[in-house]
């Protein structure tokens, strides 16, 4: 292998070798607007100059003192953890039961987990706004029809990251093994199965976390204003000071690169096992 | 436990995820189905009729399907580039790139349009810069070009995402197999590489283009509702401020899904008879 | 593994004669030349200082355990893999700097490493396109090739619909039709089934002397290397242990390490020689292979060896059953000899904890 390298650099001839040539500018252009939204989000003021006059943590640190933000992060916060803890609750059983005892269960969810990624947002907010406007479930408006709606848009993330846990060991046998030591079926599954499924929930958790706290089309076109939401917020407050929303907005995206690290980084610990089969 | 038994006491289990699975993602579709040909209190194609007629909604059709199709190309170019160029690099410096890639692919929506403006915009630190050199002078990020540039960059990473796995799926022996039956490296990306990854980058160009004509957050944080698309049209029938008129909208959805379809289709066909996957 | 092959070789060595190889007379000329290759990976020799000759249509084994850098030899005859010194010669020409396209050598690797975009006729006519062969020709010589590896039928199939051994034949004639100058198989059996091996195994060697082929083939399975070779090179730590025919290297092993890998040898010190052999070496050690003890009943019954040394008397400790050979050990005078017998069938069975007598078949006997 190293040697192949040795006789690409040398077919090159010393300089850069071709692949950076490629690789450089993609990357950099990838990095130059976060690039520079950290950079505004750090500086001092940022006039008509190439860079900035000086450095400051003062606009991350405020964002902390401004009551608005608190509140759409509180709100965005009690949305998205309920509609985790929501799907969990949902999805759970279904992805243990399509594993353990209905096949065509799995066979159908492999099918139905791909109609959020299917479907537009905004097709869904068609058909949401005028089943929930009114009628006996006037949901339009409040945080719940984001929360329901959320519980089925993170289904292909909370789905798919359970039911590869549940695929990484035999929870059939486990289920079998377990009874027939005496526990019953809930025992058997909370007390032996679930423990074993820890890294895949946590996987689950993080990934949907990520996703739904970056989400926008349908806390603008369902809720908007009346419930102000992060992703709200920050559309609210666009075209005010960009120090300010710089800030807000690397603070968000740290956030969730946060948590798709310790969902990511996580599943790098587990991979191993996964990669020999 | 008795498996194969159909109907057991655990299907109930099944139940809460089958009704909020229903209520919030099937039955808005059904829904939308329904009332794209709902006109007053009968039934009808009016409202396709009424898109046909005009020149307006015809627009937002042709812009939505301009800038996904050049923004997934342009995209699919890219990532592909990219990939070769990940194929060649080494652990550590690949680990990170991917990570990065990642980390890219995760910014989206309204931060990824502040961040254009920060960068591109009319006082944006980019925009500056170059108009210090004399270039990019009638530049403007809220224009077609604009639209594109940035579609097509959070197009790249996922793009990249889609065929990582593609590329690493091409295993070494087969340039090694090529060379000694005298293929050079152009001949093995011309008869081996790229006919193995074709399916894969099908597959990607489809995702991305759903991808570029679902996409509507980016765009409204941008330039609100004054670039005409498919998405944005939708959204402004059921959300604007005057003139509501959701039956519309329902069969600009349709329109919308039916293209998706259609690009699916049009991929299914293009890759038939080529399952030959190891 | 000596196991299957043990009598035939006990036939052999008592009959005496080499066996006839005509490959390897001494009037023909050397066409893959190896001088002074080494390669390393970083800080770790891969091999060191290879040199070897092999002649035209001669069908040598590189035998060795994994990581005895048999494979990396390969490729750097291939040009797969860059060399830090040393030469390669084929045919009068230097090829040590060229690329592979240049090299004009046939390559089998182990996973077959079909190009799964093309049709079995296409994989094998890949190479014929590539040197701008007319498609006439082409079409001839890959339908010639096909019949050739018996896969005529399959020719219109994609990889993915063959079996293993199919898709290592399909790798064969690929390999074949552009008639390379040397043809190299790493490892080409090791993924199949044994059935599907052992017909494999058969039908590479009647290819390769059907077609004068000279060829390099590295394997681990001692059995593959004894039944296909006309010469084996055994490898270890990156260095040619022993170069002789399959009789040699399994009966006069050159030495401790050739003796390990070969088979089950009985280590002798100085006192079991002088004990089995009546010989006295001073400080050596012998080697003797099970099936060179002979086991005779007390009561005289059995066979002896052609040139038995002293009689010792022992106890069967343990009896294993290898399939066609049954392997006793004796504990014989402070001695633990492995003696390897024939499985003539249950008559001649004899019990753990029974009397034996051991002789050693002195000839057999090899210096380490």
């Amino acid at each position: 292998m190293s040697s192949n390298a040795d006789r690409r650099r040398s077919a090159t001839g010393g300089g850069l070798p071709l692949h950076w040539w490629i690789l450089a500018p993609i990357f950099v252009s990838l990095s130059l607007p976060l690039a520079a939204t950290l950079l505004y989000a750090l500086a001092t003021r940022w006039g008509a100059t190439l860079l900035p006059d000086g450095l400051t943590l003062d606009w991350m640190l405020r964002l902390w003192h401004t009551p608005r933000f608190l509140e759409a992060f509180g709100r965005s916060m009690f949305v998205v953890a309920s509609s985790l803890l929501l799907s969990l609750v949902l999805i759970l059983p279904v992805a243990f039961l399509a594993r353990t005892r209905f096949p065509w269960l799995e066979r159908w969810m492999d099918v139905l987990v791909l109609t959020p990624f299917a479907v537009p947002p905004v097709v869904s907010s068609v058909g949401l706004l005028q089943l929930y406007a009114g009628g006996p479930l006037p949901l339009v408006g409040t945080p719940w029809i984001l929360i329901f709606t959320y519980v089925s848009i993170a289904l292909p993330f909370m789905y798919r990251s359970l039911i590869n846990s549940l695929r990484g060991f035999d929870a059939a046998e486990l289920m079998d093994a377990a009874q027939l030591l005496g526990a019953s079926p809930l025992v058997a599954f909370l007390r032996v199965v679930l423990p074993n499924m820890r890294l895949g929930i946590r996987i689950a958790v993080f990934l949907s976390f990520s996703f739904l706290i970056g989400e926008f089309v349908f806390a603008n076109l369902l809720v908007g204003t009346r419930f102000e939401t992060l992703q709200i917020y920050l559309f609210n407050v666009r075209r005010e000071s960009g120090h300010f929303t710089s800030a807000l907005v690397i603070t968000l995206f740290l956030f969730i690169l946060i948590l798709t690290w310790l969902g990511n980084g996580r599943s790098e610990v587990a991979a191993p096992k996964d990669r020999n089969r | 436990m008795i498996r194969g038994h159909r109907w057991s006491p655990a299907l109930l289990c099944l139940l809460p995820f089958a009704l909020v699975f229903c209520a919030f993602q099937l039955a808005p579709l059904g829904y939308v189905a329904l009332s794209a040909f709902r006109v007053g209190t009968g039934w009808g194609f009016d409202h396709f009729r009424e898109i046909a007629a005009s020149t307006f909604y015809r627009q937002a059709m042709w812009r939505s399907i301009e800038i996904a199709l050049v923004s997934s190309l342009a995209g699919l170019l890219i990532a592909t580039l990219a990939c070769y160029g990940l194929s060649r690099v080494g652990g550590g410096t690949r680990r990170v790139l991917i990570a990065f890639t990642n980390m890219t692919s995760n910014f989206a929506g309204v931060p990824l349009a502040f961040a254009f403006i920060i960068l591109l915009g009319a006082n944006g630190a980019l925009t500056l810069a170059l108009q210090r050199f004399g270039l990019f002078e009638s530049f403007s990020l809220y224009s077609r070009t604009g639209l594109m540039i940035i579609y097509t960059w959070f197009q790249v990473p996922l793009g990249m995402l889609l065929l990582l796995p593609a590329f690493a799926g091409l295993r070494s022996e087969w340039r090694e197999a090529a060379s000694l039956l005298g293929a050079g490296r152009v001949a093995y990306w011309r008869h081996i590489g790229l006919p193995v990854l074709w399916p894969s980058m099908m597959g990607t160009l489809t995702i991305l283009l759903a991808n570029a004509i679902g996409t509507y957050a980016t765009v409204f944080a941008l330039v609100g509702n004054n670039y005409n698309l498919l998405t944005i049209r939708i959204a402004n029938l059921v959300s604007g401020d005057l003139f509501l008129q959701p039956e519309l909208a329902s069969a600009l959805s349709l329109i919308t899904i039916a293209l998706l379809t259609a690009m699916t289709l049009v991929q299914q066909h293009l890759l038939r008879g080529r399952t030959h996957v190891e | 593994m000596t196991t299957t092959h043990a009598p035939q070789n006990l036939v052999t060595s008592i009959s005496d004669t080499p066996v006839p190889s005509p490959t390897t007379s001494d009037n023909a000329p050397n066409y893959l030349r190896l001088r002074g290759l080494s390669k390393s990976f970083g800080d770790t020799p891969v091999f060191q200082n290879i040199d070897a000759d092999i002649v035209q249509g001669e069908f040598v084994t590189l035998l060795g355990p994994s990581g005895c850098g048999k494979s990396t030899l390969l490729r750097a005859i291939a040009g797969l893999t860059d060399i830090d010194a040393g030469e390669i010669e084929v045919d009068g020409e230097i090829i040590t700097r060229l690329p592979p396209q240049k090299r004009d050598i046939g390559m089998v690797f182990q996973h077959y490493a079909l190009f799964p975009n093309m049709s079995v006729r296409d994989n094998v006519a890949f190479g014929l396109r590539m040197r701008r062969v007319a498609p006439r020709s082409r079409r001839e010589r890959v339908e010639e090739t096909l019949a050739l590896v018996e896969l005529g039928d399959h020719a219109h199939k994609y990889p993915h619909q063959l079996s293993g051994g199919q898709r290592q034949r399909v790798a064969l004639a690929r390999s074949l039709v552009t008639r390379p100058r040397i043809l190299l198989m790493d490892e080409p059996l090791s993924a199949l089934d044994a059935k599907i091996r052992q017909h494999l195994r058969d039908q590479i060697r009647e290819i390769q002397q059907q077609l004068a082929l000279t060829t390099l083939f590295v394997t681990h399975d001692q059995e593959e290397a004894l039944m296909l070779s006309d010469r084996i090179f055994l490898m270890g730590q990156g260095r040619i242990l022993q170069q002789s025919d399959a009789e040699s290297l399994y009966t006069r092993p050159a030495s401790a390490e050739v003796a390990e890998f070969v088979g089950a040898y009985n280590r002798l010190d100085a006192r079991a020689a002088r004990r089995l052999l009546g010989q006295h070496v001073d400080g050596r050690k012998l080697a003797l292979r099970p099936e060179a003890l002979y086991l005779m009943e007390e009561n005289g019954q059995g066979y002896l060896p052609p040139n038995p040394g002293p009689a010792c008397t022992g106890l069967i400790v343990k009896r294993q059953l290898l399939g066609n050979v049954i392997r006793y050990r004796v504990d014989c005078d402070g001695m633990t000899l492995n003696v390897d017998t024939l499985n003539r069938g249950r008559r001649f069975l004899r019990p753990e904890g029974s009397q034996v007598v051991v002789y050693a078949d002195v000839d057999e006997a090899r210096v380490l």
